[in-house]
């Protein structure tokens, strides 16, 4: 086993994440499936930090955390919002724009 | 251990960086302490006064050519020249979106944490708008800037959030048609973070092809790898898709009619000039300084990408009966246009792409400006039915957005013709035919949009509830005089500007 | 340490499998509550991988900052909007499912055997050279250093954050909007108010169903004891003949 294992394993989490953004229509749900695709993607940086000998990966993971943080307060709180006006949080029922 | 020494950092040459996130910070404390009766007498100059203060000291500055930061920004021409371009169009943006003659109180709602729709927000109907949205401004134009001269893909990543998300909460703060604002917001969000997250997984894989975050890195080992590896391949694609789905591309670009719609007139305004150029820009250094040693393998799918742009954004655009709706679709296009000049990968083209996202950025706040003062009872009237004979009720406003129009349909002597000159000429000195004759084709669809504006403003009978063109402020009359000046200027003289953007073509690194 | 150790590979066919019965779980699950809570589970084993590749600074981080913070911001949001809020089973656009599982297969399987052919024989450098002086004391050289300008400016991130949330969920209320103390009790007593607790319905009775009314001292009902669902209700003269409760 390599560490390359880690990266297929990463490749399937951020595909689901990424399938679960489309069929999903719970917008809360939707963003966590991005929330995934994020993790997947900290599991790539660090693993390639491993195989390259370098840190920045790493750093790179602690950046994501830290936008992460940020755009989950403000996502959350434009999805309240739009919640509490329409008492629902469905992608779909979020459709006066489409025509 | 031993001692770790910050690495030297030009402070002249990322000054007009730090005064921008100055304002933005200042703007936050005011919010803090200011009465609020005073907090918009204060903010607006404030945020003004730190735009026009990173103007002067990006002038001062402009013959720097530096790496700095321990190499994580690139002050170089281009971002330079990018950094002038933003903090003009944000100055343009700022005029627009503190004017508060034009509908009482502004564009933005009051408390955007009443909910719409109930008794409380009919009462604050006409109360002043939020304060806040000046340092977001602030924040999302320093985010821009930081973007157009990021040299790592760390910093890179950071500036793109940084801009991104002060865009998202502007988008939900409209004061009229609040539920639609709000879903705007949504769509974009949603959309964004899932963009972001294919960027990062392409940064992932650049990085572990090249074991470094640096551009200059990158295009060494690419330049030894050459071009069968599979992580740069997958890297430049994921990397890609954030990259275009900021600038609305074809097969991208499907947030960009909504939320333009959805969005408060003056954010649009700004989407549309300063956050396309801040996308551009970072195209620009990642296409030439990345991965300009490769550009072969990729190259057929972003000739693909670009004709797309060009013509779904000229077809959707005829068929659109809302003039924010068809501005939308006319920016997707306009964005194809620009990426012809990126896919000439020559300094011609850099400099051509460069002086088009300037020129097409003044004039779509101008006509933005002009949205916002079209005006019935319920707030701005976007339909285009309902801009029938305005001609004849407004002439002058009417003339002024024909002028625009005109300006983007590529008529000579207005900025829309050098600008569509100056990416053509340097695709076609790059050898890219087709896309220049599928950009005058498409060219030429879009003028029929912008055409038939013209004549349902003159030639239409003015209906009785034709609505009125309101009264312009001192803010948005400054912005459609700038506006209007830099199209017909840059159309008439463009050989200053475009001087100065040959000279700053170059990167670094 | 170029090589895997035995222990590694062990924890990694343990938790692989958790974290991709995480994702689908949270991708299937029709309830939004269960959705977060598989996601937790996915995060907290790529916690342990951060631990056993990495060192223990960034799986800590990762269990902290996004099962402690991020997961629980969403379990806080969804408790707020109503735990309800799932999903109906109603495709908008016909066959958008499929295409996208189909999708999502595809890109997989691209992305995957690309890295597994492209990465099979690469050498890994391992991390003991740059950990020399220690895992954090490593990171921070890099990141005070050649990052440090991308560290700075994430305080932008956060102070937007901070605005955000302030101008999307705070309601500001002035004084006089809001009700005083002395106003809450003039009106609790005003005419036209009953300023006791309603009486719980089946108090003074001898059931305790919500339908069963409260009695007055006088046995006569007492019509504020029931609800108005109750009330509304259409008996059918089974349900509604006596039940005999009353007498022993």
């Amino acid at each position: 086993m390599t560490p390359t294992y880690y990266l297929v394993l990463s490749a399937a989490l951020f595909t689901i994440g990424a399938v679960g953004v489309l069929i999903r229509r719970n917008a809360i749900v939707v963003f966590m499936c991005v929330e995934l695709m994020l993790n997947a993607v900290n599991l790539s940086l660090v693993t390639f930090s491993r195989t390259t000998g370098t840190l920045d990966g790493q750093i790179m993971a602690f950046f994501v955390m830290v936008v992460a943080a940020a755009e989950v307060v403000i996502g959350l709180a434009i999805i309240m919002s739009i919640y509490r006006t329409r008492r629902s949080a469905s992608v779909d029922d979020a459709n006066l724009l489409k025509y | 251990m031993e001692e770790l020494h910050l690495p030297p950092i030009d402070y002249a040459a990322i000054a007009p960086l730090l005064l921008v996130f100055g304002a933005g910070c200042v703007g936050v404390l005011v919010e803090a302490f200011v009465p609020r009766a005073w907090r918009y007498r204060v903010q607006v100059p404030l945020l003004l006064a730190g735009l026009v203060a990173a103007l002067i000291a990006l002038i001062s500055v402009a013959d720097k050519r530096v790496s700095t930061a321990g190499g994580a920004l690139a002050i170089d021409g281009p971002a330079l020249f990018l950094q002038g371009g933003l903090v003009a169009l944000g100055i343009v943006s700022v005029l627009l979106i503190a004017e508060r003659r034009v509908e009482r109180g502004g564009a933005f709602v009051a408390q955007a944490s009443v909910v719409a729709g109930t008794d409380s927000d009919r009462r604050q109907s006409s109360q002043p708008g939020a304060t806040e949205v000046y340092p977001l401004t602030a924040f999302a134009l320093g985010g821009m800037m930081l973007f157009c001269a990021a040299n790592d893909l760390v910093t890179m990543f950071v500036a793109l959030e940084v801009f991104s998300l002060p865009l998202y909460l502007l988008c939900a703060l409209a004061r009229r048609r609040r539920l639609l604002s709000q879903e705007a917001s949504v769509k974009y969000f949603l959309l964004g973070a899932f963009s972001s997250a294919f960027f990062l997984y392409g940064v992932a894989l650049l990085y572990g092809f090249a074991g470094t975050m640096s551009f200059t890195g990158l295009r060494e080992a690419a330049a030894e790898a050459g071009s069968e590896d599979t992580l740069l391949f997958l890297g430049i694609a994921m990397l890609s898709v954030g990259l275009l789905f900021k600038a609305a591309m074809v097969p991208f670009h499907v947030w960009t009619p909504d939320v333009y719609q959805g969005a408060p007139t003056p954010v649009t305004g700004m989407m549309a000039a300063c956050t396309k150029l801040a996308a551009f820009g970072g195209i620009l250094r990642v296409f030439t300084v990345g991965f300009a040693d490769i550009n072969l393998d990729w190259e057929p799918i972003l000739i693909a990408v670009a004709i797309a742009t060009m013509l779904v954004g000229a077809v959707m655009a005829v068929t659109q009966t809302d003039i924010k709706r068809l501005l939308a679709y006319s920016s997707i296009a306009n964005a194809g246009y620009v990426f012809t000049g990126v896919l000439a990968l020559s300094e011609e083209g850099v400099a051509g792409t460069m002086f088009y996202l300037v020129a097409y950025g003044f004039t779509v706040l101008a006509a933005f400006a002009v949205v916002t003062l079209v005006r019935d009872a319920d707030g701005e009237a976007t339909h285009l039915s309902r801009w029938a004979g305005l001609g004849r009720r407004s002439p002058l406003f009417a003339g002024l957005f024909t002028v625009l129009m005109l300006a983007f349909a590529g008529i000579p002597l207005t900025s829309g013709f050098t600008s569509k000159f100056a990416v053509f000429s340097a695709a076609l000195g790059a050898d890219q035919v087709t896309l220049v004759i599928v950009g005058l084709i498409s060219s030429a669809v879009l003028a029929f949009p912008y055409l038939r504006v013209v004549v349902l403003m003159y030639l239409s009978e003015p209906a009785e509830d034709t609505p009125t063109v309101s009264l312009p402020g001192v803010f948005t009359s400054l912005a459609l005089v700038i506006g209007l000046v830099a199209t017909i200027g840059l159309g008439v003289v463009p050989g200053p500007v475009l001087e100065l953007a040959e000279q700053a073509s170059s990167f670094i690194g | 340490m170029a090589d895997v150790t035995t222990g590694e590979q062990i924890v990694f066919w343990i938790l692989a499998p958790v974290a991709l019965g995480g994702a689908i779980g949270m991708v299937a699950a029709r309830n939004a509550v269960h959705s977060a809570l598989f996601l937790v589970c996915t995060m907290l084993s790529l916690g342990v991988f951060y631990v056993v590749q990495a060192g223990a600074f960034i799986g800590v981080v990762q269990v902290i900052v996004y099962t402690g913070a991020i997961m629980m911001l969403f379990l806080f949001v969804l408790m707020l909007v109503g735990r309800d809020a799932s999903d109906s089973l109603i495709e908008v656009l016909r066959g958008q499912r499929m295409a996208a599982i189909v999708l999502g297969i595809g890109f997989a399987g691209l992305t995957a055997t690309g890295l597994a052919r492209g990465l099979g024989e690469v050498e890994t450098e391992g991390l003991e050279a740059v950990n020399a002086v220690g895992n954090v004391p490593a990171i921070a050289a890099e990141l005070f250093t050649h990052y440090v300008f991308a560290f700075e400016i994430t305080s932008a991130l956060l102070i937007t954050a901070a605005l955000g949330a302030m101008v999307l969920a705070h309601i500001e209320r002035r004084k006089g909007e809001r009700l005083t103390q002395r106003e809450r009790s003039r009106a609790r007593f005003a005419p036209g108010n009953y300023p006791a607790p309603k009486a719980g319905p089946g108090v003074f009775a001898t059931s305790d169903s919500v339908a069963t009314p409260a009695l007055l001292p006088d046995r006569t009902i007492a019509e504020r004891s029931l609800t108005d669902v109750v009330r509304i209700r259409e008996l059918t003269a089974a349900e509604a003949r006596p039940k005999g409760t009353d007498r022993r």
